[in-house]
């Protein structure tokens, strides 16, 4: 355990030991050359943060967390070539004994890795367009599948529950869920009344699902494309000793988009230090792999499920120091709860920004009014938004819900329909009933409907947009999201050194909509709650900036020229209806090119005065159209050609 | 009820029909409603606002050199500098039929007093002909949509996006804005989607077909030949920005954009897609742009006048307003959407014809 600082002990309660671990089966791969330990069950990236990396690089100067939104690719160790030979770290199972190499690894300067402690950092050079972090199988056209009836990309509550139905249904049914397990991530957010617990739940709905031989269940599974009829997927095969990846595509009648919410990060200035995790993610390490970096936190929030985490771990021996909550007068039973433990709380506060501290890795976090604040981690929460890119991809709208503050789907797509919380289902009952309902829907049969029992707003406030103020001397920068983008906060941008000496950074704009990237949902949600995007054009931004994936087949361009018109349309009429094609004789070394104007005399200039033009010149011969007038008079003519005009008679 | 009345209602959300609309209130006295989606700035471009483009016609080009110095004017005064941008476009062909429009072009401008310079192959390609048009001009609609906006707001345009219109036969109409109708009397549509969506079909020319386009955004770290190029066989105009990416918008559905992009800068490194649109637009058959109503009934239209709408637009501000010069007056007319048949002496080289959607 001591290579692995931040793992927390077995016996830690609240589910917080890490489900998906056995720590009876310790492993130890390399990544890079360094030394990585963990336990069976671990992702990479999840053995990573447990053995205390928590850094992916420099980006504009500053560290960048590695976070499972922004981890890079890697790939076995002399395999780093080959596009399908790329594994997403925070979706590959580590294996004993492996030996990883990051994909395309842009290493940072060594001055800038020991300023930034190297043994938190993958050491990465994000400057740039971040080629460490893009994701290499995107371009790889997918091996085509056998078709089947209905797709499901997502294998939370929603998901499962319309494969379920498309099978009652009589559908052959594929489920496609990206991580290794289905269930998805409605733990954090823990019942209602008269509810089951989300693990029971979930383990209903996967034994229904095993018991159905109409539904084949794709774990490791990520779609990454939506055509028509056609589901576009990044998947891994894991059955043998090494972890191999392949694209496929599948061809489909139906496909049901449930792959959940993703958490908004607020837009204050050093939102992607290490050390700060989204409230999720922060559940998800500790519930899933037991990890929880050091042992004092601070959560800031504008939304009511992350004080549930407050309640979860309060009595983990991990201190909270405080919860702020940018809205004044929120409330909620987690609200109440976190007072019952005595956790102080600060409504209407939000962080002014945050600062990575020199020594020990710990985070100043700058609050109005009072001193820093110093904690080992800060647990950023702004608000679940309805996670709409493949429904863009598809070619879905989206409007912005002003009193929700949300991008919510409108219209709708032929043989393609949203469910869950990706449909904008605030309850798991809601997401469980859409998801029946997207089948019902994509049937063209009258269903029940969908049952979303969300709670009064006096009782359970909705989520806002956390949104801060520039401070006068902004220690690091602030990002739109969490995501592999690195787009900072157009305000901030400013000369760096690295920019006087012709370098490029990526992310710094000064218009959002020029952002020389895709933007993703979570960054047009920031530039709406920051006024640099209209709430009534983010929709259409969302649906024109996804990152798309062309999926059909580019059209070959026709090798064929049609021939040559005699006359071209644009010249008809032009010098009368009685204008002839002639020959012109002239010096024989002169090319002349087509359109060169021909004049009745040297003194004209003007093209309007012109009495015929220049059609082409082929086998000696230059061929012009010409004025009736002119061809009968017989005179001369003067062609202008490249500003030099000469003297040409008509000969035939 | 008719809470007001305006003598004209413009529809559309672009630079043209925001200067059209706010020319017609301050230099002719009408009264005028903006109808429109709202700003553009933040949307990908449908199409690029150029002051020149490659045309052949020399009574084009005649009007083109007479207005665009008061356009330019105009919006340097209403929005500054940085709205109007000089740029060198290149003009490029692969094809043997566009090279020979490609040469009308050049030695038709150089007629009309601009500079260009033939770029070499090592710049453009093997087997393309291109040539650079020396100190044209764009507008920025960044820096320009909000001075215009400022500027229609002070010409009392209201500019609204418009729940229903109610439109007569003659071309005047009841247009539903927040709750009020207000009497137009004469309704003028100028971006192709309010043409479409509005142009009642039994005015529809028979020249004016619908036509796939699309507009594609990529991030490239190479340079292109220029920072502004245009095909002319095709139409496509691609435009790269100082922060390394590149919008190209032109003719055809997203795929087949796609892979004209990759044949065109195959030169310009790997290009990785950041954003695109697919859209409807419009198309004319002999590649003129048609100007006015159909059969002196209905709405007037623009369409057809590709990049040098927005520069154009003083004169047809005159134009509609009654009050063009006899020049001005003789393009227009000869534009008019019932002229017949391709047989006009107005004809544009219009490309490959296939992209008609």
């Amino acid at each position: 355990m001591k290579q692995q600082i931040n793992r927390l002990p077995a016996d830690t309660g609240k589910g917080l030991a890490g489900r998906l671990i056995d720590r009876s089966r310790p492993i130890r791969f390399t990544l890079n050359g360094r030394s990585v330990h963990g336990f069976a069950g671990d992702t990479v990236l999840s053995a990573l943060i447990a053995s205390g990396v928590d850094t992916l690089g420099i980006h504009d100067d500053h560290a960048i967390g590695l976070r499972p939104g922004a981890a890079p690719p890697i790939a076995y160790t002399g395999s780093t070539g080959d596009a399908l030979q790329a594994l997403p770290m925070e979706r590959t199972p580590a294996r004993d004994g492996a030996d990883y190499a990051i994909f395309a690894h842009d290493a940072a300067p060594r001055l800038f890795n020991r300023l930034f402690q190297p043994g938190r950092s993958l050491g990465l050079s994000l400057d740039g367009h971040a080629k460490s972090l893009a994701r290499p199988w995107r371009s790889v056209a997918g091996h085509l599948e056998a078709p089947t009836d209905l797709v499901v990309i997502g294998g939370g509550v929603a998901g499962m529950a319309a494969a379920l139905a498309g099978a009652k249904a009589g559908l052959a049914v594929t489920l496609l869920e990206a991580s290794a397990q289905l269930g998805g991530y409605s733990g954090l957010f823990g019942t209602q009344d008269g509810e089951s617990t989300p693990e029971d739940n979930v383990a209903a709905l996967a034994t229904e699902l095993a018991a159905t031989d109409r539904i084949r269940v794709e774990t490791l599974t990520e779609a990454f494309a939506i055509g028509e009829g056609l589901v576009r997927a990044h998947r891994l095969e894991t059955a043998a000793a090494r972890v191999e990846a392949s694209v496929i595509d599948l061809p489909t009648r139906f496909i049901v988009i449930a792959n959940g919410a993703f958490e908004r990060l607020p837009t204050i200035s050093g939102n992607r230090l290490p050390g700060i995790a989204g409230a999720q993610e922060a559940f998800e390490l500790a519930h899933r792999y037991g990890i929880w970096p050091g042992q004092s936190w601070l959560l800031a929030t504008s939304s009511n499920p992350a004080y549930r985490l407050a309640t979860l771990t309060a009595e983990s021996g991990i201190r909270l120091d405080r919860i702020l909550d940018s809205r004044d007068r929120a409330s909620s039973r987690y609200i109440e709860f976190c007072k019952a433990y005595g956790i102080r709380q600060f409504p209407g506060t939000m962080p002014i920004s945050v600062a990575g501290q020199k020594s020990g890795g710990r985070l100043a976090v700058l609050l109005p009014h009072v001193d820093a604040v110093t904690v080992d981690r800060l647990v950023l929460c702004g608000g679940w938004q309805p996670d709409l890119t493949l429904w863009h991809i598809a070619g879905g709208r989206s409007r912005w819900n002003g009193e929700k503050q949300r991008l919510e789907p409108s219209g709708g797509l032929t043989g393609i329909v949203l469910a869950g919380s990706a449909a904008g289902y605030l309850t798991r009952r809601g997401c469980v009933t859409s998801g029946i309902d997207a089948v019902d829907r994509l049937l063209g049969r009258r269903g029940r409907g969908v049952d979303d029992p969300v709670i009064d707003a006096f009782y359970e406030t909705p989520d806002a947009i956390m949104a801060g103020s520039v401070p006068d001397e902004p220690a690091a920068p602030a990002y739109l999201d969490a995501d592999s983008a690195l787009l900072m906060r157009p305000s901030e941008m400013r000369k760096s050194w690295r920019d006087m000496l012709g370098g490029k950074r990526s992310g710094s704009i000064s218009v959002l909509a020029e952002a020389p990237q895709s933007l993703s949902i979570g960054a047009i949600c920031s530039g709406v709650g920051l006024g640099l995007i209209p709430a009534e054009s983010a929709g259409v931004i969302a649906q024109e900036r996804v990152a798309l994936v062309p999926l059909a087949t580019a059209e070959q361009q026709s090798a064929e020229e049609a021939p040559l018109p005699e006359i071209p349309i644009y010249l008809e009429n032009r010098f009368g209806p009685d204008a002839a094609l002639v020959t012109l004789a002239h010096d024989s070394s002169r090319q002349v090119g087509s359109g060169a104007l021909i004049y009745a005399n040297e003194d004209l200039t003007d093209p309007r005065q012109a009495i015929g033009v220049v059609l082409r010149s082929a086998e000696g011969k230059t061929k012009a159209l010409i004025a009736a007038g002119s061809i009968a008079a017989k005179r001369p003519v003067i062609v202008r050609d490249l500003g030099q005009a000469f003297q040409a008679a008509i000969v035939a | 009820m008719s809470e007001a009345i305006a003598d004209f209602a413009v529809f559309g959300s672009t630079p043209l029909a925001g200067l059209v609309a706010g020319l017609l209130a301050q230099r002719h006295q009408a009264k005028v409603i903006a109808v429109g989606e709202g700003p553009t700035r933040y949307r990908l471009p449908r199409m690029l606002d150029l002051s020149v483009a490659a045309i052949t016609r020399p009574e084009t080009w005649a009007v083109l050199t007479a207005t665009v110095p008061e356009t330019a004017r105009f919006i340097g005064r209403l929005a500054g500098r940085q709205a109007i941008r000089r740029v060198d476009p290149i003009f490029f062909a692969d094809s043997a039929a566009a090279k020979e429009s490609l040469g009308h072009f050049a030695h038709m401008a150089r007629g009309f007093g601009q500079s260009l310079e033939a770029v070499p192959n090592t710049r453009l390609g093997a087997g393309r002909n291109g040539y650079r048009l020396i100190d044209a001009m764009i507008i920025d609609r960044a820096a320009f949509e909000p001075s215009l906006e400022a500027w229609l707001a002070g010409q009392a345009v209201r500019y609204k996006a418009s729940q229903a219109i109610e439109m007569t036969p003659e071309g005047s109409a009841q247009v539903h804005i927040d709750g009020a109708v207000i009497e137009a009397r004469q309704v003028v549509l100028i971006d192709d989607a309010a043409i479409i969506e509005y142009l009642p079909p039994a005015l529809w020319p028979a020249l004016l077909l619908r036509q796939a386009r699309s507009t594609i955004l990529t991030v490239s770290n190479r340079r292109m030949a220029g920072p502004l190029m245009l095909d002319v066989e095709t139409g496509t105009m691609l435009l790269q920005h100082e922060e390394d990416s590149l919008v190209a918008t032109g003719p055809g559905r997203l795929a087949q954009l796609s892979a004209r992009l990759t044949r065109l800068v195959s030169n310009s490194g790997q290009l990785q897609q950041a954003g695109q649109v697919g859209f409807e637009g419009l198309m004319t058959l002999d590649g003129a742009p048609l100007l006015g109503q159909t059969m002196n009934k209905g709405p007037i239209f623009l369409t057809g006048l590709g990049s040098l709408g927005a520069f154009l637009a003083p004169m047809l501000a005159r134009w509609i307003a009654g009050e063009a010069s006899s020049e001005e007056l003789e393009w227009c007319q000869t534009r008019r959407p019932d002229r017949q048949g391709r047989h006009q002496a107005i004809a544009e080289y219009a490309g490959r014809e296939e992209h008609a959607a």
